[in-house]
């Protein structure tokens, strides 16, 4: 069966599934080896537990310390002055709970929590990849095994928030509002972004509502009258204002995961001009694209990917992607390339968009021999790979 | 999507409201809780209020007088215990000062002799036009010198730490004030208000001018 007939196919026969569940089984598997050899090209006698180790880089270490030990009061001991405030809970919890269950070292647990989020969330996107095989195989191709497959399988949020995202998107689909407004909750328990699900979830109920006939002005009373629809509404900032809960009775302040950027030398500022200063950061030498710019072109393929996403009329997941983009941009363009590269709808679509006969193959080609040279540079601390 | 209009029939209509209503009230709560925190009042002064940049913490480390202690990363084991708020690093270069005040404290063991000197090694951070990196150093709040770093060589600045200073103590804070301090901005966010690199100190018994090594002293002024 070629993939172009299966591509039309819904997955009700036992085939078609076990290719779904094979195919990102496979890049799983591809992706670990690609990894590796990447890390053993800059460290050729290290063991397999060094790879391991060196998974986790920059804030995985701020995950595992809470997992392992939670979050600090203040003043804090040790003689420490930068709580781990800013680093939301629902990552944490769960690998403390994995780790506790199975018995593992925390940042085993921590990669693991990670490792099935990403498979299962490429599992989960099939709905949204409109169930066209190529598409499924590229997108599970770029979670798995991509050039920034090194962030879902790390010790950071990326595998979780792909799978929550997943599972948002995936119900507003099916106007499944409670189950999307639960999924939100978990996902602002994850990253503050998250919480922005919410505008895709009331987008996507004015939407819907207007497609049935409804008018703009009758839309709040509709809401009003559908408590399932309140409900889903109310519910979404549920994780965030846990969190918030929490820091209140911990440090004493429920801004805290905001106030404390301040000891990360974090300054607002205004998004345009951060993205500007980052594309006039040229290269002293050569023509190769400094981190900077290599961080201010992740903004506008971002933004270029939420146009087409509006253009779909897929209005919600552009007002929640373009949130996502421009609110960290606030203060600065670091991790912004990690930010974009786990936005569901944009990768999703943008599968879809290389998914055609032509560009089918040379694009898996491509995703995979890039994941070998963006892995080594971010083993090697590339800046806009942090 | 059934199960979840079966909360609009009318069996299960109070109690979906009710539910709404407890959860807007429980968010309400925790928002009022969040704009009215309840904080150390170290924690709101750089936190929230943003009066310092130098968030105090209570370290207090140990030294011997007469002691150099490197501020590189090959002395971080000795130097960061005397970190107490306003550095990073330790870099190759020393531990680069953040901010407008930077703290170091000492634990004084026994009283001290009568008369201390102070020796620490200094650099600017500097950028092209930025121009001089002024330093005013206090110890237990009595302003002992102050310096302005132009050349980026590091140099050793000297004082003397007043006995009034030490007087009734059992802590030296050496504070570092930066007038100038290279600003932060949209244009260069991560310099982080830095002004100086710290590369060692030692504090010691004697006149500045009787100490091995040392340098004349920097316009000594007291308050």
């Amino acid at each position: 069966m070629s993939i172009t007939g299966m591509a039309v196919r819904r997955p009700q026969d036992r085939s078609l599934t076990l290719v779904l569940v094979c195919i990102p089984l496979l890049f799983l598997a591809s992706g670990v080896a690609i990894r590796y050899l990447a890390f053993a090209a800059g460290a050729p006698d290290a063991s397999f537990g060094d790879y391991v180790s060196a998974m986790c880089r920059w804030d995985c270490g701020w995950y595992l310390g809470l997992a392992e030990h939670g979050y600090e009061p203040f003043p804090m001991p040790e003689g420490r002055n930068v709580g781990s405030w800013g680093f939301f809970p629902l990552f944490p919890a769960v690998v403390a709970v994995v780790r506790n269950a199975l018995d593992l070292p925390t940042l085993h647990a921590a990669l693991l929590v990670s490792a099935i989020c990403s498979y299962a969330s490429c599992l989960l996107a099939w709905p949204l990849l409109e169930r066209n095989l190529r598409a499924y195989v590229l997108y599970s191709a770029f979670v798995l095994s991509g050039p920034f497959s090194f962030h879902n399988m790390s010790g950071l949020t990326e595998g979780l928030m792909l799978l929550l995202m997943t599972v948002v998107f995936v119900a507003l689909r099916r106007s499944a509002w409670l189950s999307a407004g639960l999924a939100t909750a978990l996902l602002s328990a994850t990253r503050l972004v998250g919480v922005f699900a919410v505008l895709a979830l009331v987008v996507d109920m004015y939407h819907r509502h207007r497609s049935q006939g409804g008018t703009p002005s009758s839309f709040l009373r509709h809401v009003l009258a559908r408590p399932d629809l309140l409900l889903a509404i109310v519910i979404s900032p549920v994780g965030l204002f846990s969190y918030m809960l929490l820091l209140y009775l911990t440090v004493g302040d429920g801004l805290a995961f905001g106030h404390v950027q301040r000891a990360f030398g974090r300054v607002l500022g205004n998004p345009a001009m951060y993205l500007w200063n980052n594309l006039a950061n040229t290269p002293q030498t050569g023509w190769w694209p400094t981190a900077h710019q290599w961080s201010g072109l992740a903004v506008i393929t971002g933004l270029g990917l939420c146009a087409v996403l509006a253009f779909r009329r897929q209005y919600g997941a552009a007002i929640f992607c373009i949130v996502c983009i421009v609110l960290p941009i606030t203060s600065g363009l670091a991790s912004i390339v990690r930010y974009v590269a786990a936005l569901v709808p944009l990768t999703t679509t943008l599968m879809m968009l290389l998914a055609g006969r032509v560009l089918f193959v040379p694009s898996l080609l491509v995703l995979l021999w890039a994941s070998y040279f963006v892995t080594r540079a971010w083993f090697g601390g590339f800046l806009a790979l942090v | 999507m059934r199960s979840s209009r079966k909360l609009s029939t009318p069996r299960w209509r109070l109690p979906a409201y009710g539910l709404v209503a407890a959860l807007a009230a429980a968010e309400a709560t925790i928002l009022w809780l969040a704009l009215h925190p309840r904080v150390h009042p170290d924690y709101r002064a750089f936190y929230i209020d943003r009066t310092t940049t130098c968030l105090n913490k209570e370290v207090v480390g140990t030294y011997r007088l007469g002691e150099t202690v490197s501020f590189r990363p090959d002395g971080a084991k000795r130097s960061n215990p005397l970190k107490v708020c306003g550095w990073t690093g330790a870099a190759g270069n020393g531990t680069h000062s953040r901010g407008h005040t930077s703290i170091l404290r000492i634990a004084l063991a026994d009283p001290p002799p009568e008369g201390l000197t102070g020796t620490v090694e200094l650099a600017p951070v500097t950028r092209p036009g930025a121009g001089d990196r002024q330093v005013l150093i206090s110890v237990n709040d009595v302003e002992v010198t102050r310096v302005t770093l132009a050349a980026p060589e590091p140099r050793n600045v000297v004082f003397e730490i007043p006995d009034f200073a030490v007087e009734g103590s059992d802590r030296l804070d050496i504070r570092f004030d930066y007038p100038n301090p290279l600003p932060t901005g949209p244009m260069a966010s991560n310099t982080n208000d830095r002004a100086i690199k710290l590369l060692s100190l030692r504090v010691a018994p004697g006149m500045a001018d009787q100490l091995v090594g040392s340098r004349p002293r920097n316009g000594m002024s007291l308050r």
